[in-house]
């Protein structure tokens, strides 16, 4: 399952290098928060045991590794795969899931002030495409039903 | 100047309508031609909607996109995460033709295409390249000469630089060259570059962030600069609200926090009240008083500002 999304040779290469660990800054301001540990985890096989874990979701996509990474791949790959195997089993936090449902029943992620507004004289906000939107979801929906019938992809 | 849709993004529309305010207040006084589009839905979160679902974070967001190209516009945004997912979507579409022909099918269903011909700029470089150093110096008013300010770049200005290619991913310099065509010091120290942590906050983790939050303000506290200034409003969240709740708590670092945009409008001669400084949490008179001292200087000789208005200096 998490095999499919990473690149494991990249990710060998990744678990000899540690480049941008003395520039991550999850890595120097959280104790106990180290990317290198999960790595080695998973190209033994055995990354189940961060699903739950608190770490995987400490990686602040800053993009500081990708950056830093010779190969542009960096640590927040393989935090990104662990963080949408635990979505997907719901095991992600629970201001995530609280976004999520607003996202997909509004297409925002929050209303805007409209008293607020008002008393800063701005203009009435602008339609949020929210009829567009619910309509290319339920298409993606239904995309990926009948792809698992046929008993192809994910 | 090509015509752009401000993407103004959830958080300020949420939760800071006066940081809106402020960036109309500047683009109107920079007569830009900016326009508000209908149909702009979440851009989306990267943390939140990439992290559950790829392909409808993908979708959404060249959706976006083809909104703001139909209506034959570049897109301009006053918060980082949006133009970066935004420009993370659009570059990954435009290198590869076979996610993009899937993604335009299914936006063929609500009758749009993703071109990937719109230019997307955050605020800052669309100030630093577009409008440019020389107009800005010419508009305003009143400079911040004396003052010592810390920029926050935001790491979605900037990273990813494969999407965004506007500036240095590891050493930025526009954000700090606005500051100086303002005439401030633009400081320089340690965690400049660190992120500030609010992303922390989204994921159940409010000590950890505050963690994040301490170490900036705690040095900028003790290297007495006059104020933090940012263009992100994540980050501002993070450093104003976050900075609040440490106060309540006991923990006083009073570092006044301002958005970009409300340093131009200052620049420009725009009225703290006016501009909304009085939303924020934590106290920006120590910065205001400072500055009003400050200007109540003789002017300097005409020789220098005559220099310092010439092209070529720092444009």
């Amino acid at each position: 399952m998490i095999e499919a999304r990473l690149d494991m040779k990249l990710l060998e290469m990744c678990s000899k290098c540690g480049a941008c660990f003395s520039i991550c800054p999850a890595c120097q301001y959280l104790p106990g928060y180290d990317p290198r540990a999960v790595i080695a985890d998973i190209l033994k096989g055995e990354w189940e045991k961060w699903i739950p874990s608190k770490s995987i979701w400490q990686c602040l996509e800053c993009h500081h590794c990708l950056e830093t990474c010779f190969q542009h791949y960096g640590f927040e790959n393989a935090m990104t795969a662990l963080r949408t195997v635990a979505a997907k089993r719901g095991a992600h936090p629970v201001q995530v899931k609280r976004g999520w449902d607003m996202f997909v029943k509004t297409s925002r992620l929050g209303e805007p002030a409209l008293p607020a507004r008002k008393k800063l004289d701005l203009p009435p906000p602008k339609d949020a495409g929210a009829a567009e939107f619910k309509k290319l979801h339920a298409l993606i929906k239904t995309a990926r039903e009948e792809k698992a019938k046929r008993g192809g992809g994910r | 100047m090509k015509d752009f849709a401000v993407f103004w993004g959830c958080t300020i529309q949420t939760r800071f309508p006066f940081i809106e305010k402020s960036t109309r207040m500047v683009m109107e006084e920079f007569k830009l031609p900016y326009r508000d589009l209908d149909g702009f839905t979440c851009c989306p979160e990267k943390s939140l909607v990439n992290n559950i679902d790829h392909a409808l974070f993908t979708v959404t967001a060249a959706r976006n996109v083809s909104v703001a190209e139909e209506a034959g516009c570049d897109i301009v945004s006053p918060c980082t995460g949006c133009v970066s997912n935004l420009a993370t979507v659009a570059s990954e579409l435009r290198h590869n033709p076979r996610e993009r022909a899937e993604v335009n099918a299914l936006l063929k269903e609500v009758e749009r295409t993703f071109r990937g011909s719109a230019r997307l700029s955050h605020l800052v470089p669309f100030f630093h390249d577009t409008v440019g150093i020389l107009r800005i110096r010419q508009r305003i008013k009143a400079d911040f000469s004396g003052m010592r300010l810390a920029v926050h770049y935001g790491c979605h200005m900037i990273r990813p630089s494969h999407a965004l290619k506007n500036d240095d991913p590891l050493n930025p310099r526009k954000f700090d060259n606005l500051l100086r065509s303002l005439g401030a010091e633009s400081m320089d120290f340690p965690t400049k570059m660190l992120c500030c942590g609010q992303g922390l906050d989204r994921v159940d983790q409010h000590e950890n962030a505050l963690q994040l939050a301490r170490v900036k303000l705690k040095e900028l506290k003790n290297l007495g600069a006059d104020a933090l200034v940012l263009c992100c409003p994540s980050c501002f969240l993070q450093f104003d609200n976050n900075q609040f709740l440490m106060e309540k708590e006991g923990e006083k670092l009073g570092v006044p926090v301002i958005y970009l945009t409300e340093l131009l409008g200052l620049a420009l001669g725009f009225a703290a009240e006016e501009l909304g400084l009085g939303h924020h949490r934590v106290d920006c008179s120590p910065f205001l008083r400072k500055w009003e001292g400050l200007r109540q200087r003789p002017e300097r000789p005409e020789g220098i500002e005559a220099g310092l208005n010439s092209p070529g200096v720092l444009g």
